[in-house]
């Protein structure tokens, strides 16, 4: 009755090769023990010089709200790097440049699930926005635009 | 009061029934009249997952319980239920798995008009099946069943089966706050579009599970029943080989589970016997890993010190008297299909949903989140829905359902029994028929049944967040 997921397709094919000499990036994510697109997402980050430890969890809205992500930005996971929170199908640049630039920030996060972002396979068919949330409790704001 | 039933039948086939004094009389029938006369007060009350030396949490009952009062009613014998509504909402009960009329069923709307607050509404019919099946309210369905309205209900034999003892487990997920209390917030995206309200505390019985006492050589007959909003379950009962004889009420050859796991989604029950084979004093997990790397221990079962009951397991068969379905005319059938779409990772394919998925918010705001064949039916029913597709009486109706989503969903038919003849194009043994089918994601089954019982049904999925988000639909039996 298990899941056997196919982690072919977009998000391996879409990955940029890991520099040689790049280091590993630890991440913690949390997901929904049910959900394969996270699996994909978890594969596209290996692929991208990030060291992946899959939690499961079935309590995932109180484990994101409690990590900060606002409730309207929670996606089917969240993932913990560098002190910093991912939720959803962020680019691996952008998470990469967050971490090189230390902004003041909770963490990013990609509203929703489109197509052609990394996790969900298929063509980019509209712009994505990427917003940065803090835990102060003020409104989430752009931090890219795809 | 303690809220503490065991569902257990002494050798001599007698209901054993611990509880409160006024609820034990109100279960038995009244000698007075001909029709077995039962009454049920729905209302809230406290219930001690953790006995009585726990924390009591804040519930809804069925007569002061939960789970509500295990009903053993007889096979071909009629009841009479009188439903009193003690809540300050409306409800109505779901007689979850039983064939009777229609205007019985427990659908607000569809098959009657809702119990108002103060209101109540007597439910007669006659079960002409024998098994395990459960009872729960069909308004407002995933507050209701999460706050703590289910009890089971069980039809017997008209012949007793053999077995030494006769037990019931009536599985129950709670997503507790710290407090111990019943966590709001039901209804959201995530759960809604997920996997459902799945929680933190599985009660058996309405108490954390402690041992299964048991005795070496005896034949128990566990009766399982999932009564969780969204909890899958697969069993295991480490060194045992448990044989399935029964799923939904149904009996079906015997059989090992596939693997050693019984699985279960939400509102499923599957009978199994277990003969006791371990050695006096041991104990062995009973183990539940149906979510990848979540697997836990839900209870143990623990021999007494006790000389075995007998040195070698019993001789008489385990199999169950079949109950009296019509037979498919396959030849002669009428096709029909159900697609089930949406969720997350809905990919977008969605019509009924239309833009919904593109902003991948599917379930906010009380919005839909899934759709049978394009059309999203929200709630729990209600007046005016439309059905999917109409049978003539009698026909037979060869029902395809395809799951295009990314989840599991147990559909769950209303009113009749389907007779489960393929999964993903592979026949299904062991002649099995149910009333909730579970397909996982992906998953094509296909099942018969004949359309004898005139009125509209309706069809849903058992994850109580699924339904409410529009994974629901009604057909018609002329
Ligand atoms: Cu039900
Ligand atoms: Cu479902």
């Amino acid at each position: 009755m298990k899941l056997t997921y196919a982690l072919t397709a977009f998000g391996l094919a879409a990955a940029t090769p890991l520099p040689a000499l790049a280091a590993t990036i630890n991440a913690v994510m949390y997901k929904n023990p049910s959900c394969s697109c996270c699996e994909t997402y978890a594969a596209y980050l290996e692929q991208n010089g990030f060291k992946v430890d899959i939690k499961p969890t079935n309590d995932l809205s109180q484990v994101s709200a409690g990590l900060g992500v606002p409730a309207n930005l929670e996606g089917c996971h969240s993932v913990v790097v560098g002190g910093y929170v991912v939720d959803g199908f962020v680019p691996v640049d952008l998470i990469k440049k967050m971490l090189a630039e230390h902004p003041a920030i909770t963490g990013i996060a990609m509203a929703g699930m489109p197509m052609g972002s990394p996790g969900m396979g298929g063509q980019k068919t509209e712009s994505w926005k990427i917003y940065a949330f803090t835990k102060d409790g003020k409104a989430p704001t752009v931090y890219a635009t795809e | 009061m303690k809220h503490d039933f065991h569902y257990t039948m002494s050798r001599r086939g007698f209901l054993v029934v611990a509880a409160g004094a006024a609820v034990s009389a109100s279960l038995r029938p009244t000698r007075a009249s001909a029709v077995d006369e039962r009454q049920i007060k729905v209302g809230p009350g406290q219930a001690l997952f953790n006995g009585a030396n726990g924390a009591s949490t804040a519930v809804w009952t069925y007569n002061g319980t939960v789970p509500g009062p295990a009903l053993r009613l007889r096979q071909g014998e009629p009841v009479r239920i009188t439903v009193e509504n003690g809540l300050d909402e409306d409800t109505t009960v779901h007689w979850h798995g039983i064939r009777l009329p229609n205007a019985m069923d427990g659908v607000p709307g569809l098959t009657q008009p809702p119990i108002k607050p103060g209101g109540s509404f007597t439910y007669e019919f006659t079960p002409p099946d024998a098994g395990t099946f459960w009872y729960h309210p069909h308004a407002d369905s995933l507050v209701q069943l999460g706050r703590g309205l289910a009890g089971p209900l069980i039809v017997e034999e008209r012949e007793p089966v053999v077995v030494d003892r006769d037990l019931l487990w009536l599985l129950q997920d709670w997503r507790l706050t710290a407090d111990g209390q019943i966590a709001g917030g039901f209804g959201g995206m995530m759960d809604a579009s997920m996997s459902g309200r799945v929680g933190n505390v599985v009660t058996i019985n309405g108490e954390v599970p402690a041992d299964l006492g048991v005795r070496a050589g005896e034949r128990v007959r566990l009766r399982l029943a999932n009564a969780s909003l969204a909890r899958m379950m697969a069993l295991r009962f480490e060194a045992h080989r448990p044989v399935v004889v029964a799923v939904d009420g149904q009996p079906c050859d015997p059989h090992e589970p596939e693997n050693g796991r019984i699985v279960l989604a939400p509102a499923m029950r599957v009978d199994i016997v277990l003969d006791m084979q371990g050695d006096p004093g041991s104990r062995h997990a009973v183990i539940d890993d149906f979510y990848d790397g979540l697997a836990y221990t839900l209870a143990n079962v623990a021999y007494d010190k006790g000389p075995p009951l007998r040195a070698h397991p019993l001789d008489a068969p385990v199999g169950l008297p079949r109950n009296p379905l019509p037979a498919p005319d396959l030849a002669r059938a009428v096709r029909q299909e159900i697609v089930l779409q949406g969720g997350m990772m809905g990919g977008g394919k969605l019509k009924g949903l239309g833009g919904m998925m593109g902003m991948g918010m599917p379930g906010m705001n009380g919005g839909a989140a899934w759709a049978i064949n394009g059309m999203s039916m929200t709630g729990d029913g209600h007046a005016g829905m439309a059905p999917q597709f109409a049978l003539e009486r009698g026909a037979t109706c060869h029902l395809t359902m395809r799951n295009e989503t990314a989840w599991w969903h147990p559909m769950h038919v209303h009113g009749f029994s389907l007779s489960v003849l393929s999964r993903n194009g592979a026949p299904v043994p062991h002649r099995q028929w149910q009333d909730t089918v579970l397909l996982a994601p992906r998953d094509v089954i296909e099942c018969a049944f004949v359309a004898d019982n005139p009125g509209d049904w309706m069809l849903h999925c058992h994850v109580a967040d699924h339904q409410m988000a529009g994974l629901m639909t009604v057909f018609r039996v002329k």
